[in-house]
């Protein structure tokens, strides 16, 4: 029976696409529309849009400044990042050197760093310095994993032709690098975004999303501040999407169907040296973070009162005057605060896994999820604050929420890659024998998961704690994140930094920890 | 001044090199200055001074924007590079890193810089005589006091969290019978009945509430015992030492600015709309408000900017009952009496 043209375009794939976001769009108003969350705190779509419309003049300005400022950061960090993870490719050496460096950038607290960053530079080049940093981690790992994560066969082969390791480099792992180059970009353009709308929060320029945010937050206009995180989503979005069409073509071309890869735990790739050489490294590492810190402490040519380096930090905690009460005040910050950490990093990488899967299974419902996925990654929190508080209060479950929404995207991505990995001829061998999706997904799809998801873990570890602390500073006013704040209206520079440093030495014992799983894994994968 | 030109020109030369460890070219190019020094030929020859404001641009800085735009700066050699604030900026970390030279501050966290940080400040007038800080209920929750703010939810921003302990402690009543909650000057919460008050200027938010469909009330700190000042002229000995007819200069522009707003409050926050205050997202009407409640507060018989022994006094001893322990070597009203 042959369907006729209407029908057949109903059952296409783009229309059911376009039928989720309709249902999502219809949902949405009529929540908004009879104030059904958090009373009137969550508009409706059509509120929200009939704003921006009236609004529109307000924008170009302010959109063209972030997004400019996002832009030349991404560009930097990402540029930085690749030519790092080709050196650390050459030199797995400098690698274990710079990592403590790398962690340091990627999980010291934004709140802390605006600050700092508004007083030692000026113009633009606060948000261009934190879009770069936001981007800078993911796409060094993700392009790491590829220029290491080869078919060892592919590299014998290229050997026994005669061909140098540099023929390998260039030949085999760029090559096999660019899928995960594309989704280190595609993960790095809502940070990018975010980044360069928080470097705004201080930096007293008049123009950016940031700035028109925090002029409206007095306002109360719910509608106003959705249509601000749509903008910026809008950019983002439009990146995201961009780059994945991009990763679906060179996925295409990149992965040929014979060869079976190797799973990403080889980001460490120094199993075989011995216990005293890996504990040789990590001091090393730890001595050029102190080393780097301290560089930027004297760069910067700051006031002592603002500007701390290592030893100012012993001496904040250790011999000054209010040393004690200090660390008193400190201690039991992070007794509220790391407990909570370790339930939000579950939390946030099992939300990632569950979301992944079911994008596997249902990708049309998955799609309709996506929009809200990367609403959360680039609507500054602090405009979703009324809404959450509203909805969640100001206790744990907050929390749990704000901890999620920071830390599942980084995960969701890297465990929806791997899923999508899963060697097509072995499942194709299930297929064969009758078996479901399900089958499918439980006996080679996930199995090909978990160590990416593993991986992912080591990048939404230092995240956890960075939501712990936001959800601290906007809604329950407790532990480090309260801390931070509060210090900041006292002018404490030796406490901003003492916060800023402990959180920095706590994710990196995730970031070690989590390593260690990562090892064992690895081993029981590779038999 | 010749240390604050080192360090720019330090920072020009390393900033993107040592920080981002490459990348220097694109990230000095877009590092330039905010505003250098512009005289046209021929003209006298300006002093370029930073000022860095408190808030984002609203009508709690008309007086400044209307001495810039009418020159009363100029008038005085005076080129000033006005910076907005925001939550972020802490203006007082603006004077210890030289990018300004006169700010604006709450009192409590300029006394603990200089007992505390050893920061070498001076206050040299004060723009709110009385502090606008307030706590902002709903009408129908009957809040009118301190008092009746036990067991109700408070959200406070965190650099007020001392005003508000010091008006609980004034009060005989103990802060942890309170809720107090951190506050993002989103009033939302509020009218959705989520924390019963906040903290916050009680000159501008009741006007957006009564925009948003309900009724405010609030009552001033100031009235309750935390007998400060707000928006203190703050600078650095240093400048002080070097740089005094300058801040004279500044001084009378800046009380010649406010003047000349406070004679029609209607006139300026209008004319702003498309300048000043254009994309701040707030309404002109909600400035208009601001303005007009705001100038009881400013206005001194001695001028705009005055600081009286007594109310230095008031000072003092609000601010000692949380423990700053301010005295009256931290105020210099001698450039006042310049003007």
């Amino acid at each position: 029976m042959t369907w006729p043209p209407a029908s057949r375009f109903l059952r296409s794939h783009a229309a059911r696409s376009i039928g989720v976001y309709v249902v999502v769009a219809i949902l949405w108003e009529i929540v908004g529309r009879l104030e059904l969350i958090g009373g009137g705190a969550f508009p409706a779509l059509s509120d929200i849009l009939s704003t921006l419309w009236t609004e529109r003049s307000l924008y170009p300005a302010h959109t063209l400044a972030t997004t400019s400022s996002a832009f030349i950061g991404y560009v930097i960090g990402n540029v930085i990042a690749i030519g790092a993870a080709v050196a650390f490719m050459v030199s797995p050496r400098l690698e274990r050197l710079m990592r403590g460096i790398g962690i340091a950038l990627f999980s010291v607290p934004l709140i802390a760093v605006v600050p700092i960053l508004v007083l030692a530079f000026t113009g633009s080049t606060p948000r261009i310095i934190l879009a770069a940093v936001a981007v800078y981690f993911t796409t060094m790992a993700s392009t790491l994993i590829g220029l290491r994560d080869i078919d060892p066969r592919l590299e014998d082969f290229v050997m026994v032709s005669g061909g140098s390791r540099s023929d390998v480099l260039r030949r085999i792992r760029l090559r096999n690098s660019v899928p995960g180059i594309v989704a280190g970009l595609r993960v790095g353009a809502p940070a990018a975004v975010l980044g360069a709308i928080l470097a705004e929060y201080g930096s007293g320029t008049r123009t950016g999303l940031g700035t028109f945010l925090l002029g409206s937050l007095g306002q109360g206009d719910p509608a106003r501040l959705w249509g601000i995180g749509f903008v910026a989503t809008a950019i983002s979005a439009g990146a995201y999407v961009l780059l994945g069409y991009l990763e679906r073509r060179l996925a295409g071309k990149t992965t040929s169907a014979s060869v079976m890869t190797v799973t990403p735990a080889t980001l460490g790739g120094t199993d075989n040296q011995s216990r005293s050489t890996r504990a040789l490294f990590a001091i090393a590492s730890f001595a050029a973070t102190l080393g780097a810190w301290q560089l930027f402490v004297s760069g910067v040519g700051l006031s002592p009162i603002i500007a701390r380096g290592p030893i100012d930090f012993v001496r904040y905690l250790v011999s000054s005057p209010q040393a004690a009460a200090s660390r008193r005040r400190l201690l039991e910050a992070l007794g509220e605060t790391v407990p909570l950490t370790f339930v939000g990093l579950a939390i946030g990488l099992l939300f990632a896994f569950v979301l992944a899967t079911f994008l596997s299974l249902r990708p049309l419902i998955a799609q309709g999820v996506m929009p809200f996925a990367l609403i959360s990654q680039t609507m500054p929190l602090v405009a979703l604050t009324p809404l959450i508080v509203l909805i969640f209060g100001r206790g744990v479950t907050t929390t749990m929420v704000i901890t999620i929404s920071v830390t599942f995207f980084p995960a969701f991505v890297a465990t929806a890659q791997g899923l999508s990995q899963a060697h097509s001829g072995t499942i194709d061998v299930v297929k064969t024998y009758n078996g479901s999706d399900l089958q499918v997904l439980r006996l080679v799809q996930v199995p090909t998961a978990v160590p990416y998801l593993i991986s992912a873990a080591r990048l939404a570890a230092p995240r956890a704690l960075l939501g712990v602390m936001i959800a601290e500073w906007l809604a329950t006013g407790k532990g480090l994140g309260q801390l931070l704040n509060e210090s900041r209206g006292l002018l404490d520079y030796g406490m901003i930094w003492a916060v800023a440093a402990i959180s920095v030495f706590i994710a990196a014992g995730f970031y070690a920890g989590i390593g260690l799983v990562e090892r064992s894994v690895a081993r029981r994968y590779a038999n | 001044m010749t240390q604050q030109i080192n360090r720019r020109q330090f920072l020009r030369g390393t900033a993107a090199g040592a920080v981002l460890l490459g990348g220097s070219t694109i990230l000095a190019a877009c590092g330039g200055k905010e505003s250098e020094v512009s005289t046209a030929p021929g003209s006298p020859k300006l002093t370029p001074l930073p000022f860095q404001a408190s808030w984002v641009n609203d009508a709690e800085f008309a007086g400044y924007f209307v001495a810039i735009d009418n020159g009363y700066y100029t008038s005085e050699g005076i080129d000033l590079a006005y910076a907005s604030g925001g939550p972020d900026v802490i203006p007082e970390s603006t004077l210890l890193s030289g990018t300004a030279l006169v700010t604006l501050t709450t009192p409590e966290t300029t006394v603990k810089a200089i007992t505390e940080q050893g920061a070498k400040f001076k206050i040299i007038g004060a723009q709110f005589q009385k502090n606008p800080i307030g706590v902002v209920s709903l009408a129908a929750s009957g809040i009118n006091s301190p008092a009746d703010l036990v067991g109700k939810t408070l959200a406070v921003p965190p650099v007020n969290t001392l005003a508000v302990r010091a008006m609980f402690r004034l009060s005989d009543i103990d802060i942890n019978d309170i809720n107090i909650v951190p506050y993002q000057y989103d009033p939302t919460p509020l009218i959705a009945g989520e924390v019963d008050a906040t903290i916050d200027f009680v000159v501008n938010v009741p006007y957006t509430i009564r925009e948003l469909g309900a009724q405010a009330s609030s009552f001033l700190l100031y009235d309750f015992g935390f007998t400060v000042f707000n928006d203190t002229i703050v600078v650095t000995e240093e400048t002080l030492n070097n740089q005094r007819d300058m801040l004279v200069g500044w001084l009378r522009a800046s009380r010649k600015g406010w003047d000349e707003n406070f004679k029609d409050v209607t006139k300026y926050p209008t004319l702003f709309e498309e300048t000043w205050f254009a994309g701040t997202g707030r309404s002109i009407e909600n400035e208009l408000f601001f303005n007009d409640a705001q100038q009881s507060l400013i206005e001194h018989p001695d001028g705009i900017f005055a600081m009286s022994e007594d109310a230095i006094a008031a000072n003092i001893s609000a601010l000692a009952e949380v423990g700053v322990m301010a005295d009256r070597s931290m105020f210099d009203t001698t450039l006042l009496e310049e003007i």
